[in-house]
């Protein structure tokens, strides 16, 4: 079985296949200026070094964010066309759990941050677990403050990763008994991601392309109130 | 609120290239008024301003049409959407946090989801004079407010006589 993992969820834009055997071929570049423009030419490219065809795809799998809106619709409209095309089932991974996956040989609580811009983070709590990590808690949108209050109640040892943590690095710094990830690791991978959706293909946790929706965390129900547009 | 008047749609854009000048890295504009008022007018006038060579044209249908210049524009136009949750969609706070001026077409109607932080430019008709418009400027939260001199003076070659202070009827005594 092999995957498909699209990952546009941050400014970085990553592409990776693989399957039991772990992940065949990565790509990956967080100077893109437009995620579209990479995207394509980066499955394409990465297809080819893995050496398999495209219908040898059996899942697609996507950072269904929280995250920047404009890369997180350019991947999962990709993901969900790419998994139309090859009529294949998707699986849709949390951009903070693929955060938090690779730092995961830790037995300190692990707090996964996305730079959400305009002075906001979304951001999680995670522990490892025999084969992956736990997400503890909803995944919430708030101050680097505000996650610095919830850090100074934990009181315990913290590994903190992400580009939102190293924004507001000094408003973590600091604080007690926290480590904050380098910048190496600041990014969600679709390389973690294909290992994620590997472990869940398995248990055949999969969805259909027009079931699947991104994770909006500050998404109001309200209609526009239109008083000046004419009626349609 | 400043209140200006252009009697033709050259000189909503010039106007509006006379307020490009203040515009700074991550302003937010939002244009207000009824089909054909000239908003996409008053973008052009802008546009050019900031140095955008390419032509301006209406993002009705693209909904975001993204333009190179001195400072990049963003010019939008949510007047194809129904529900607040479209308009996050479109990721303005990033386009802000990326340092390009952002220019909502009807950006009054979606404001409750935008940044308190703008400018709000409102185009109106008047009645008699079919080319004249009325141009309201109100600066919303603090990046504006501390220009509204400067946006006063930008634009005080059509500020509207009705709303200049009166200063001739006592300094006539003869």
């Amino acid at each position: 079985m092999l995957i498909a993992g699209i990952d546009t969820a941050t400014v970085q834009v990553s592409f990776a296949v693989g399957g039991h055997e772990g992940v065949l071929a990565s790509t990956q570049s967080c100077r893109a200026r437009q995620h579209a423009e990479v995207l394509t030419p980066a499955i394409e490219f990465t297809c080819r070094q893995a050496r398999i065809e495209l219908d040898e795809i059996s899942v697609v799998a996507v950072d269904l964010g929280p995250g920047l809106f404009t890369g997180l619709r350019v991947g999962v409209a990709a993901a969900k066309a790419m998994a139309h095309a090859l009529n294949v089932p998707m699986i849709g991974v949390p951009s903070l759990d693929l955060l938090a996956f690779p730092v995961r040989f830790t037995s300190r609580l692990i707090v996964a941050a996305i730079d959400a811009r305009r002075g906001e983070l979304f951001y999680a709590f995670y522990r490892q677990v025999p084969g992956g990590i736990q997400r503890l808690s909803d995944h919430r949108v708030g101050s680097p403050d505000d996650l610095a209050s919830e850090l100074l109640a934990a009181s315990e040892e913290c590994l903190l990763v992400g580009d939102g943590a190293i924004r507001y690095r000094e408003v973590f710094e600091g604080l007690k008994k926290t480590e904050i990830v380098e910048e190496g690791l600041a990014y969600p991978s679709a390389s973690s991601l294909v290992m994620l959706a590997h472990a869940r293909a398995l248990r055949e946790e999969w969805v259909k392309p027009w079931d699947l929706q991104p994770l909006y965390l500050r998404r109001p129900d309200a209609e526009i109130n239109w008083v000046t547009r004419p009626p349609a | 609120m400043i209140v200006a008047r252009t009697t033709s749609v050259a000189a909503t854009r010039a106007l509006a290239a006379a307020l490009a000048e203040l515009a700074r890295p991550g302003d937010l504009i939002l244009l207000a008024g009824d089909l054909g008022a000239g908003k996409t007018a008053f973008t052009q006038g802008f546009g050019a301003a900031l140095g955008v060579t390419e032509r301006i044209t209406s993002p009705t249908f693209t909904l975001v049409n993204n333009y190179a210049g001195r400072l990049e524009l963003n010019h939008l136009d949510v007047y194809r959407l129904d529900t607040l949750a479209e308009v996050l969609d479109l990721g303005v706070p990033e386009m802000l946090d990326d340092g390009g001026v952002t220019v909502i077409e009807w950006g009054d109607a979606v404001a409750p989801v935008l940044p308190a932080d703008y400018l709000e430019i409102r185009l109106s008709f008047c009645e008699d004079l079919d080319d004249d418009r009325i141009v309201e400027l109100a600066p919303i939260g603090t990046r504006w407010l501390a220009r509204t001199r400067a946006v006063a003076a930008a634009v005080s070659p059509w500020l509207h006589e009705a709303d200049a202070p009166d200063t001739t009827s006592e300094e006539t005594p003869c």
